[in-house]
């Protein structure tokens, strides 16, 4: 027993995947909204068995699953604000990282001095908003303000920023909506953005 | 508009992380900016996750487990903030990079031209292989060859052609002793591409066959 959380693992025999799935994203936003360890604790003894015998599987090895269980429930613990529950489901995300963590423990067991790691190669780990300039436009000045800029944009900048900064939508929409690369959508709203801050500095 | 993307094999590799880091590196460049396969790995990783769901589950009474549960409990939340995107400055143009490659631009300090209207700056990635940004300025070409191993390609900027195809922003190219190609752009704009090879290329064609023995020092 700690603290008074007792480890929960009933889970495994109840309900359908999606209710699971359902209460495995609650849990995760009450770690990342408040530290729950109640939450948490529901988490692990939902996933860490589970990690340990995949991991088993693809190491070979005791120890080196539960290292590898560690560094993935570790992450699943220090980085829950990173889960987004609208991208995938608790268990795509937990395997992604588990994923992560293999990758780097096994290039680091064969000592590699290799400039690459896997918070390069899959970003399952960052934060959503790409973009600095989308940040601190966003900290820094209020959408009324950047509409009285608005009408010097290109008109297709204009049109990107229009539909992810006043209609709210996401950059996959905007791209499927407009038929065009999800990559272009992102250049115009960086270009875009780049600009109003060009102009909205040079007003000050 | 991007035309060439990796293989399902490769995106499933990629997904399951059975994959060289260089592979993983271009494919990782390209899932970046081609939303098509991105969606491809989203499902595969989908899939893949219910391996997690239907192993069965190691006996959690084992107390490993709650000091591992107590260990974790102890450690501070991790803040990450997003970066500022670093950009590629080429004689005072500025390039947009995909996200995976953005932390080898610090290391691209060095152009050097290489030949004729062709640039480059060498990525160190250790033993996964030789990294370049190279640009091609409009009109610069890099003389026929073909390869010893293989040669990655992501086009990161403009447009190029080599004889075999046209290539746009975001195509993902994999070239080997197959090809002999000569990539070359006549974009007004000029080309970006990351490229990593594993093997030396071999020059084979006219006055460029003398460079085959010092190929090792550009184009590895
Ligand atoms: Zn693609």
């Amino acid at each position: 027993m700690l603290v008074g959380i007792s480890l929960e693992n009933k889970l495994q025999n109840t309900g359908k995947p999606k209710d699971c799935a359902d209460e495995m994203s609650q849990a995760l936003l009450e770690v990342a909204s408040q530290r729950c360890k109640r939450s948490y604790a529901k988490i692990f003894g939902y996933f860490a068995p589970r990690l340990r015998s995949y991991a088993l599987k693809q190491m070979g090895n005791e120890a080196l699953a539960m290292e590898m269980v560690q560094d993935t429930m570790a992450n699943v613990w220090q980085k829950a604000h990173l889960f987004n529950a609208e991208k995938g489901s608790p268990s795509t995300w937990i395997f992604t990282i588990a994923r992560n963590i293999r990758f780097d423990m096994l290039r680091k067991l064969k000592n590699r001095k290799e400039d690459i790691c896997s918070d390069d190669l899959w970003p399952v780990l960052c934060e959503q908003t790409p973009d600095q300039n989308e940040v601190s436009l966003e900290e820094q000045v209020t959408l009324e303000q950047v509409g009285l800029l608005f009408n010097s944009l290109p008109d297709k900048q204009r049109a990107v920023i229009e539909a992810i900064y006043i209609d709210g939508k996401s950059q996959q929409e905007v791209a499927d909506e407009l038929a065009i690369p999800l990559g272009t959508v992102k250049s115009r709203t960086r270009l875009a953005l780049q600009r109003l801050k060009d102009m909205l500095e040079d007003h000050d | 508009m991007i035309n060439y993307h990796p293989t399902d094999k490769q995106l499933q590799q990629f997904a399951e992380g059975n994959i060289s880091p260089a592979l993983a590196l271009v494919v990782s460049a390209h899932c970046d900016v081609c939303s098509q396969c991105q969606e491809k790995v989203d499902d595969i990783n989908i899939e893949l996750s219910s391996v997690i769901e239907n192993v069965r589950a190691h006996d959690f009474k084992d107390p490993a487990f709650e000091k591992m549960l107590a260990s974790i409990m102890h450690l501070p939340v991790i803040d990450t903030k997003p970066v500022v995107a670093p950009r590629i400055e080429l004689d005072g143009r500025f390039f947009d990079v995909p996200r995976p490659l953005q932390r080898f631009v610090k290391n691209t300090g060095n152009w050097s031209h290489l030949l004729g209207k062709v640039w480059q700056a060498p990525v160190d990635l250790g033993d996964a292989g030789e990294a370049n940004f190279i640009y091609m300025e409009k009109g610069g070409r890099v003389p026929e060859h073909t390869h010893k191993g293989t040669e990655l390609t992501l086009v990161v900027d403009g447009e190029f052609s080599d004889g075999l195809a046209d290539y746009d922003s975001g195509d993902f190219i994999i070239m080997d002793n197959e090809h002999i190609h000569s990539p070359h752009s006549n974009a007004v704009e000029g080309c970006l591409v990351f490229s990593i090879v594993d093997k030396p290329l071999h020059f084979t064609s006219g006055i460029a066959r003398l460079l085959n023995p010092f190929s090792h020092l550009f184009f590895k």
